[in-house]
């Protein structure tokens, strides 16, 4: 091959040498000033020295190689040219002509893809060398020896190996799949058995939950059950005493609109006669003559001499300042005399005082009881939790005629999914909300379609 | 007196709670994600007590979290996801939009998901708080097992409630932890020990749905969804405990009775295997398969008194509670057409009976009504045109009347076409004093083990219960009848001591005083009695005084009452009498 290679080159390098591309005749090389540079570093060697003309020769070399399978200056001249006599008629191609010609010819995208190198691609290079008998003798003595320990070849392995499934992408386990599978989840070693800092490192450790998070948020029982007398078949007294319950209900209900509506009516007083429209009309169109009312003017007078006093008012003498001093004293003396004599006489009231203490603390404890009492029933109240307040369901009850003979005719009453829900709410878990209004955010427009209107 | 001023609203409860809207805006998420992952959570609102102070001096109101809550919201990893989701959602609609859809289906192919089971870890820690909490669950799973499948929710969430409810009647079943049941115009009430909880749940009779336009769904089907994989995890531990395979199995013997030809007209093949176990009538098969009934006996220590009184009440109730569970035991139902099949058998296999029914009823029947082994057909229909000679006909009540009742009541009142005894509730537990209806009375008698006589005329179950009414009376007549009879004594005494000088000393034989040892000891201890209300505090006296009168005002209050009823039942009689005259 090096040589091939070695002759080709040389023969391009012949002053007989045919290039392929037009361009590469030595015509197109630039005559401007070289730029001089030290030739003392192998680095300038590179990226001074002009190669491409090498390059451009090269490549033509390995066009010519490719297309005419050898440079076209060795080929004879017989192979590169013949003799033009005119126009030949074309033959049409063999295979027939329409429909089935066209199928049999290849698509053009198959040609595309052939491969159109001339060149012929290298040989296998093993195929040159010879088998080394010794070296197959062994591999085969190893072989052997491994099958006798019971250790499979590779090639063998793998085909034993049950083909893997298909690998289809593993959908993510979601909460709702009805096939999911369930664990042990109590008893399954949690992330708290691996290291804590590690844990900590790489963000898998759980955030620790608030300790008031585990008290209920009300002493309500989940499932509260229907009074006795809800049951399908009721004892009779029991479904009075709930009916009554029922009626006490409705009866309050009733109360309630009564007093809005009385709250709501319009006072007779109020309303409008002709007479007081007819005063309203008039109204600062007649002077109306009335008195100036002379109480009014005399408090007002009172008002105005106090504050001329006050300003008017004279000094005190040095007597009257002593005089003052005096009573003062004498006043403050009185009263600290008062205070002993009461607390000497408190003594003999002893009595009564310690039943006064006795009865105060006793209303602080039954005012405690009380309070205690108080907070302990608000426990199993609903708490308001936001805009609305908890209505409380309508009690599920049958009337007496309405109850049926059997199991089989029974109509059940009420919905379970209203019981939970309200429940849900009653226990505090979920606020009381309204459901959300739709609203329309642009008008309806309303068009009579104009097949309509010819009707019409 | 130097430092700052102190500001309103920067200390105290104005920073222990946030409103909703801000803490919606601190995690960002939406309102309906927000309110989803406080139910997921378990953080629910609270009511500060000065909301005024709270709410930064407005009194409008407002819904509060506990800032720490949400806080600690902060850091579930779930918030990632309902991101992930909103996300997704906008690429869907975005790549549907442009009619994308190879887009869509890639999208499509990795939704997002999430589990909750760190959730269910994080708020029960130990299986028992679990467990307290499966009250809820399981009512939810139930109501929304029987829901259509019409879209109100995903079919996913019906089916796996219904799987989980299936499972945990076979539970159920193989445990025979059932307790109490109550037929009531809403629903079926069912409660059963399990572990030493006692567990209430709430299951809607079949078909008895109107869907409420005021119930919001989607809160109600986060619940679900939360519950959903709690129950699963407690069903498998409770499998785990009674050594049966989770997902549950029918055992082999019932595999193979189960083999009807007509499984393929049934149901489909994914879902046959459900629905045999839903039928519940073949046993589950475990993981060792022991001997059956392997029961461990109490063990005895000795032990000094009280502590011995109390083992033995609590052997006696093991007793009475084994009894009860196999209360229905080699006894063969045949359950007709019209009754409700699935509680019944579901009752029935919960105290050991066989059950079957039509074949054409529904899957799982294992004997058909020509067997001449069974011993009850239960039919809620007036009349039947074919029946059998030996077995009792009798209506559904009777069953559940005689698992309240815990012993089998006298199938003379429920049979076919007769006018029912009332349904009493079992959650009911009166105290002493208060009214007890007679039909609860005549059960309680029949309890202790008396057997009234059951003769036809009328009359004389009437004296029965006017007997019981005179026993009632008696009892808070007594003591005052004692106190009469002891001041006549005394007057005696009295009058003999005032007489005595003129009364000649006279001696006559002495007679053998016949002492009624027993009436003796009577007196003795209502003597005792007396003395320590003598020697009471004037505190002590009063509430006792208050105790007793309410105590006679209940007495007097259920004599009204068994008057009413007395009148009540003449009244009704003599109407009866009349028709029948006429």
């Amino acid at each position: 091959m090096a040589a091939a290679r070695r002759h080709r080159l040389v023969a391009a390098s012949q002053p007989g040498f045919l290039p392929l591309k037009a361009d590469l005749d030595g015509s197109g090389q630039t005559t401007g000033r070289r730029k001089r540079v030290n030739k003392n570093k192998k680095k300038n060697w590179n990226k001074y020295s002009d190669i491409q003309d090498v390059e451009e020769f090269l490549d033509d070399v390995r066009l010519q190689e490719r297309a005419a399978g050898g440079l076209i200056a060795d080929k004879p001249d017989d192979s590169l040219f013949f003799v033009d006599t005119g126009n030949q008629k074309s033959v049409p191609e063999p295979g027939g002509v329409g429909k089935k010609g066209r199928n049999s010819k290849p698509l053009r995208i198959d040609l595309i893809l052939q491969p159109d190198s001339r060149i012929a691609p290298p040989k296998d290079v093993l195929a040159h060398q010879r088998p080394n008998a010794k070296k197959e003798r062994r591999i085969a003595q190893k072989a052997e020896k491994l099958a006798a320990m019971g250790v499979l070849p590779r090639r063998q392995k793998l085909l034993r190996r049950p083909p893997a499934a298909p690998s289809v992408k593993e959908k993510p386990v979601t909460s709702k799949d009805p096939e999911r599978n369930f664990y042990d989840l109590w008893s399954a070693g949690g992330p708290e058995t691996a290291d804590l800092y590690y844990l900590e490192q790489t963000k898998k450790k759980l955030v620790k939950r608030p300790e008031k998070l585990n008290e209920k948020p009300s002493v309500l029982p989940a499932v509260e059950v229907i009074a006795p007398g809800g049951s399908y078949n009721p004892d009779f007294f029991s479904h009075q005493a709930l009916l009554l319950e029922a009626h006490e209900v409705e009866v309050q209900k009733l109360k309630a609109e009564e007093r809005l509506q009385r709250k709501l009516a319009i006072n007779k007083a109020d309303v409008a006669t002709e007479m007081s429209t007819f005063k309203e009309q008039i109204e600062g169109l007649v002077e109306e003559e009335e008195e100036p009312n002379p109480e009014a003017e005399q408090v007002a007078d009172a008002v105005d001499e106090s504050v001329g006093s006050a300003a008017q008012r004279e000094k005190k003498t040095e007597k009257q300042r002593k005089k003052e001093k005096a009573e003062r004293m004498k006043e403050l003396q009185k009263k600290a005399e008062r205070k002993m004599i009461d607390s000497r006489q408190q003594l003999f009231k002893l009595r009564s005082i310690s039943a006064d203490v006795k009865e105060m603390a006793q209303r602080t404890r039954r005012r405690r009881v009380q309070r205690k009492a108080r907070q302990e029933a608000q426990k199993s109240l609903p708490r308001r939790l936001g805009k609305l307040k908890f209505q409380a369901p309508d009690l599920d009850i049958q009337l007496s005629d309405e109850i049926p003979g059997s199991l089989r005719t029974l109509k059940p009453e009420g919905s379970i999914l209203k019981d939970r829900f309200k429940s849900l709410q009653k226990r505090n878990l979920i606020e009381p909300r309204e459901r959300a209004k739709f609203k329309r955010k642009h008008k309806l427009k309303y068009v009579e379609k104009r097949a309509f209107r010819e009707i019409k | 007196m130097g430092g700052l001023q102190k500001k309103k609203y920067e200390s105290g409860s104005a920073t222990n709670y946030i409103s909703r809207n801000k803490a919606r805006k601190k995690l960002s998420l939406s309102l309906a994600d927000f309110r989803r992952l406080c139910i997921l959570k378990g953080i629910y609102p609270h009511e500060p007590k000065h909301k005024k102070k709270v709410n930064k001096g407005s009194t409008a109101q407002k819904t509060f979290y506990l800032l720490k809550d949400i806080r600690f919201l902060l850091h579930e990893p779930i918030v990632g996801k309902f991101r992930e989701y909103k996300i997704f959602v906008r690429k869907l609609r975005k790549a549907y939009g442009k009619g994308e859809w190879g887009g869509v289906e890639k999208l499509r192919e990795n939704k997002p998901a999430y589990k909750l089971d760190h959730i269910v870890k994080e708020r029960y820690p130990t299986f028992v708080d679990a467990l307290r909490d499966v009250d809820d669950a399981l009512s939810m799973c139930f109501l929304f097992s029987t829901f259509a499948r019409t879209g109100k929710c995903h079919v996913e969430t019906i089916q796996l409630c219904r799987r989980l409810s299936v499972e945990w009647m076979n539970y159920i079943v193989a445990s025979r932890s059932l307790r109490k049941i109550f037929l009531s115009i809403k629903g079926i009430y069912y409660q059963a020990e399990v572990l030493g909880q006692t567990i209430t749940w709430l299951v809607p009779y079949q078909f008895a749905h109107d869907h409420p336009t005021d119930v919001d769904y989607r809160v109600m089907a986060t619940f679900t969804e939360f519950y959903t994989t709690l129950l699963g995890f407690v069903n498998f531990r409770l499998y785990q405990t009674l050594n049966l395979v989770y997902p549950p199995k029918l055992d082999g013997k019932g595999e193979t009775e189960l083999r009807a030809e007509f499984e393929e007209d049934y149901a489909m093949d994914s879902e046959s295997y459900l629905e045999k176990l839903s039928a519940l009538s073949a046993s589950l098969a475990r993981v060792i398969s022991s001997a059956e009934d392997e029961e461990a006996e109490l063990d005895h220590f000795p032990v000094e008194g009280d502590d011995m009184e109390k083992m033995e009440a609590r052997e006696k109730a093991q007793q009475e509670q084994d009894r009860q569970k196999k209360l229905f035991e080699g006894l063969k139902f045949f359950l007709n057409r019209e009754v409700p099949r699935e509680s019944l058998a579901f009752v029935l296999r919960c105290f050991g009976a066989q059950v079957s029914w039509d074949k054409s009823l529904c899957i799982g029947s294992t004997y058909d009504v020509t067997d001449e082994t069974v011993t009850h057909h239960i039919v809620d229909r007036p009349s039947l045109d074919k029946q059998y000679m030996n077995r009792y006909y009798i209506q559904p009540q009777w069953v559940y009347d005689s698992v309240n009742a815990k012993m089998l009541l006298p199938v003379e009142d429920y049979f076919l076409g007769v006018t029912l005894p009332p349904h009493l509730s079992p959650f009911v537990e009166e105290k002493d004093g208060d009214y007890v209806p007679p039909e609860r009375l005549k059960l309680l008698a029949l309890q202790r083990g008396e057997r009234p006589e059951q003769d036809e005329e009328e009359d004389e179950e009437e004296d029965e219960e006017e007997e019981e009414d005179d026993d009632d009376d008696n009892d808070d007549g007594e003591e005052e009848e004692e106190e009469a009879e002891e001041e006549v004594k005394l007057k005696n005494m009295e009058e003999k001591r005032t007489q005595g000088k003129a009364v000649s000393a006279k001696v006559t034989p002495g007679k053998a005083k016949q002492e009624n040892r027993q009436r003796l000891e009577q007196e003795e201890k209502a003597e005792e009695k007396r003395l320590a209300i003598m020697m009471m505090k004037k505190k002590d006296k009063y509430l006792y005084d208050k105790i007793m009168f309410g105590k006679k005002r209940k007495v007097r209050e259920a004599n009204k009452m068994a008057a009413k009823r007395k009148a009540l039942d003449e009244a009704s009689k003599s109407d009866r009498k009349k028709k029948l005259k006429k």
